[in-house]
Parts: C-alpha cells; sequence; structure tokens
C-alpha cells in the first residue's frame, strides 16, 4: 500500500496537465450554465453606475496587458455596456503600455455596438508613460497630461471634455487592473487627492489583497477575477465570455480540490516514513 | 568629484522631498501649480527611462551573445523580435488597426502573453498536486480555508452545497482581510521609514557604486 501511495504521491505531472486541460476543454463544449450568485462588491459598483445622473463622466481605465486578457477583457465589456446604456460620458486610456491596442478595440468595439459616437460620448485617452505621475498629472490637469488623444485630436478641443479639465470633475472611475500602476495607484495618487468615487476590478491572484480597500471604503466595490466578470455580466444581463467560462472554471476548481485531496490522503497512508521523506 | 557624485544629488533629494511632502498640505494655487509643472516632468523622465531601460537590456543580451552564455540564442530572439516590431511599427506609423504592426499585435504578442498567463493553470494544478499538504496545524487551516474559497467561488460549489459561497466570501472580506492589512500596514511602515531615509540622505544605496 506504502509503495502504491509513493508511486501514486510521484505522478508524472504530464498526466496531471492532461486532466486539466480536459476538465477545461470539456465544459466549454458542453456548457452546463449554472446560476450566478452576485457578490455584495460586485452589486456595489453596479448600484453606483445606475445611481450615476445621465452624463456623468465615468473614467475606464484598463491597466493590464494581454497576459490578462481572458479575465479583464470580459469585465470591461461588461462594464461599458452598462456605462453606455446609462448614456454616461466615457473618459478610456491605459497605465500600461502593451495594453493600449486592446484597449482601443474594446473601447470603440462595445461604444459602436452601443451607437455612441467618439469625440462625444466618449474618448480614448491612450498611453501616457509615468504611472502614478500620469494620475497626479491628470489630477492637475487632464490637458497637460494628454495634449492628444489616442487618435491625435486635442483633448481641449474634444467636445466631451469642454467640462472635464481634471480628475475632480470626473464622477466616477473604475480601475480595471493586473497589478501595478492599478487599482492602489488610483487609490492613491488620484481618489485620495482628487475626491472622486472609485471601483475596481482586478484578476483572482491578484483580489485577496484589494479586499481592506473595500472595508475602508478606499474603493466602493470590487470585480475579482472571471467570477466578477461573469457577475457583472449576469447584473447587465448580457452573457459573454466570462458566464461562458465559468463552467470550465468550476470544473478545473474541483480537479485542483480532488487532486488536493487525494495527495493529502496518500501523504498519510505512506505512513511516517513517507512524511519524514516529504 | 563627490560633491557632483554624492552632495549634489542627496541636497536636490532632500529639497524635493520635504517641498513635496509639505506641498500636499497646502492648497494654494502657487503649490498646486508647482505640482503641476513637476508632475509634467516627472511624464517626461519616464518616458526617458524607458529609453534607458531598452538599452540597458540590448546591452545585458549584447554581452549574452557575445560570451554565448548559456541561453545566448534567447537573446538573439529578443533582439531579432524587438528589430521586427520597430521595422514593423516604424513601417505601419504607429498605427495599429488593419495594419501590419495590428496584425503582430494580435496575433503574435496577445497570443503569446495568454499562452504564459494559461500555463499557470496547469502548473498551479501539479504543485497543488505534489505540496499542498497537511504537515503541520497551520498547513492545515491554509488547506481548509483553500478549498472552500475555492469551492465556494465556483456556481458549481455554491449549487451542490448552499452557503458554501458565503463562507467563501466571510473567509476572503474577514481573516484575508486581517492578515493583509497587517502586511499593508508593515510594508506602509517601512515605506515611511525608507523615504524618511533617502530624504535625510542615510539611505543612499539609490546613488549606486562606483567611484566617488
Amino acid at each position: 500500500m506504502n509503495d502504491f501511495a509513493r508511486r501514486m504521491l510521484s505522478l508524472d505531472r504530464r498526466l496531471i496537465f492532461l486532466l486539466i486541460a480536459v476538465v477545461t476543454l470539456l465544459p466549454l463544449l458542453y456548457p452546463f450554465r449554472l446560476p450566478i450568485r452576485v457578490s455584495p462588491e460586485a452589486q456595489k459598483i453596479y448600484d453606483y453606475i445606475e445611481s450615476l445622473p445621465e452624463g456623468s463622466v465615468f473614467l475606464l481605465s484598463l491597466d493590464f496587458d494581454p497576459s490578462s486578457k481572458p479575465e479583464l477583457y470580459p469585465m470591461s465589456i461588461a462594464l461599458l455596456r452598462h456605462a453606455f446604456r446609462k448614456n454616461l460620458k466615457v473618459v478610456g486610456m491605459t497605465l500600461w503600455i502593451t495594453g493600449t491596442s486592446m484597449a482601443e478595440s474594446v473601447i470603440a468595439g462595445v461604444a459602436q455596438e452601443s451607437g455612441k459616437e467618439k469625440g462625444k460620448d466618449y474618448i480614448f485617452l491612450g498611453y501616457a508613460p509615468g504611472g502614478a505621475n500620469v494620475i497626479i498629472s491628470m489630477g492637475q490637469d487632464l490637458y497637460a497630461a494628454f495634449p492628444t488623444d489616442y487618435y491625435g485630436v486635442k483633448t481641449a478641443e474634444l467636445p466631451m471634455l469642454k467640462e472635464v479639465r481634471t480628475l475632480r470633475d470626473i464622477q466616477y472611475a473604475i480601475s480595471l487592473s493586473a497589478g501595478s500602476p492599478g487599482v492602489e495607484t488610483w487609490y492613491v495618487y488620484g481618489k485620495e487627492k482628487y475626491g472622486f468615487e472609485l471601483g475596481g476590478g482586478c484578476t483572482a491572484v491578484s483580489a485577496p489583497g484589494l479586499y481592506p480597500l473595500i472595508d475602508t471604503g478606499q474603493i466602493n466595490g470590487l470585480l475579482g477575477g472571471l467570477r466578477g466578470a461573469a457577475e457583472y455580466e449576469t447584473l447587465v444581463g448580457v452573457p459573454g465570455k466570462a458566464t461562458a467560462g465559468m463552467d470550465a472554471q468550476s470544473a478545473t476548481h474541483f480537479l485542483i480540490i480532488f487532486l488536493i485531496m487525494v495527495c493529502n490522503l496518500l501523504y498519510f497512508l505512506t505512513g511516517q516514513e513517507g512524511r519524514r521523506r516529504g | 568629484m563627490i560633491f557632483w557624485r554624492r552632495s549634489l544629488p542627496v541636497l536636490i533629494t532632500f529639497v524635493l522631498g520635504v517641498t513635496f511632502a509639505l506641498q500636499y498640505y497646502v492648497p494654494l494655487p502657487a503649490s498646486e501649480a508647482l505640482l503641476s509643472g513637476v508632475s509634467v516632468w516627472n511624464q517626461i523622465i519616464a518616458a526617458f527611462a524607458a529609453i534607458l531601460g531598452v538599452t540597458s537590456l540590448l546591452h545585458v543580451h549584447y554581452t549574452k551573445i557575445r560570451r554565448k552564455e548559456a541561453g545566448w540564442g534567447y537573446s538573439v530572439v529578443l533582439y531579432l523580435s524587438m528589430l521586427a516590431t520597430l521595422v514593423v511599427g516604424f513601417w505601419s506609423g504607429g498605427e495599429s488597426e488593419n495594419s501590419a504592426f495590428g496584425w503582430l499585435y494580435n496575433y503574435i504578442l496577445v497570443a503569446l502573453s495568454s499562452t504564459m498567463f494559461s500555463i499557470l493553470a496547469f502548473f498551479v494544478a501539479s504543485a497543488a498536486y505534489r505540496a499542498f499538504r497537511a504537515r503541520s496545524l497551520e498547513a492545515t487551516i491554509l488547506l481548509a480555508a483553500a478549498v472552500f474559497v475555492m469551492f465556494g467561488r465556483v456556481p458549481l460549489g455554491e449549487y451542490l452545497v448552499s452557503g458554501v459561497g458565503q463562507i467563501s466570501d466571510w473567509i476572503m472580506s474577514v481573516p484575508n482581510t486581517a492578515a493583509r492589512r497587517g502586511i499593508i500596514i508593515g510594508i506602509s511602515l517601512g515605506g515611511i521609514a525608507t523615504s524618511i531615509k533617502i530624504i535625510f540622505g542615510i539611505e543612499r544605496a539609490y546613488l549606486g557604486g562606483g567611484r566617488d
């Protein structure tokens, strides 16, 4: 029995890789579409956007690169759909240079789908180097931080920015971040000084680190990982890629839990000698 | 020479450090204008820092190739990729829509980055199987918390065991938040202490080594 347990503990990892591939692929091909419970953190973001009057300025900072696309891209789509449906004026930007094209395509894509006009209903500022400095600069003078938008139009001449000179003129901002600069940077250098309300979205791996900011009111809500994106899609009522991916995530989580159980069972079966060897 | 290499940078750090620590508490137009000017300068310096970073990266990899160090082939790939991106970028005029540059971005950068990130799932599963063991009481508590969170964060878990989602939410917003808050306070105190040491010239590691 001990020998069997030891052999199982040193299982070829390629077999585990194969199992993960299978349990990820099968639910994507044959989804079982279980209902998604909305967490209070996601609900707060939705409710805040709902409470904004038409024409309020909503800043969406897409602070991620393509590596986090599966989690944060669906989140951006759901948030933009909600903002455009509420007729908010959307300011898009990014603090991550490698995310610029992706950020532009999601904003322009959802705007087109919602029948919104560039420069009037939404703008995309693009990327500016400096991370925290860009936020401080925007807080002082948005036209100086971004003299032109992504398409080369002078920001001072954009009709949508006529009454938006600094971050103080923004009613709500959300940073969807995969690291730093991201949500914490926006809080420390933006909200804390310029007083706008801030929400956050992040990859699942960084969500536990941002929970303390919710209790203290530093951010008013949080969308965490693919689950957060799926919750927001549920709230907006348009299921997308995140909702579709939740079945695969369910199956993968269950496989990992199963593997952990098996590993611990085998670990105890190996007896004291095996445990000493580790 | 010691004045230019050591004393002057320390003096600039001291003056700017004290000025901008105080600036935060002075809401006068002149103080705000000072912050505006400096933040724009910081953005300009950050852009030059990017050039410095690329130069440093190329230098490190050039040395690897010249000395034929282990893995020097990857350095050649880096040079070729960077050159190709630069050439295609200039040729496309920096436009990413319907251009070769956009194609590079969408079908190479996006695909490679996503692949790198998705590989994590495979390694996490393999590592969990090999290393996530209840060796001690602390490890057992961590293991139980991880299982509850993984179970409660997916619809299948909530469907099978009602209420597990709330347990998962509680773990995230109470014990996790408490631990994380402790870490944040520690890091913040460390950050404040280091900033004070830098402003007063006690910590000078940022000036680098070399001759005075």
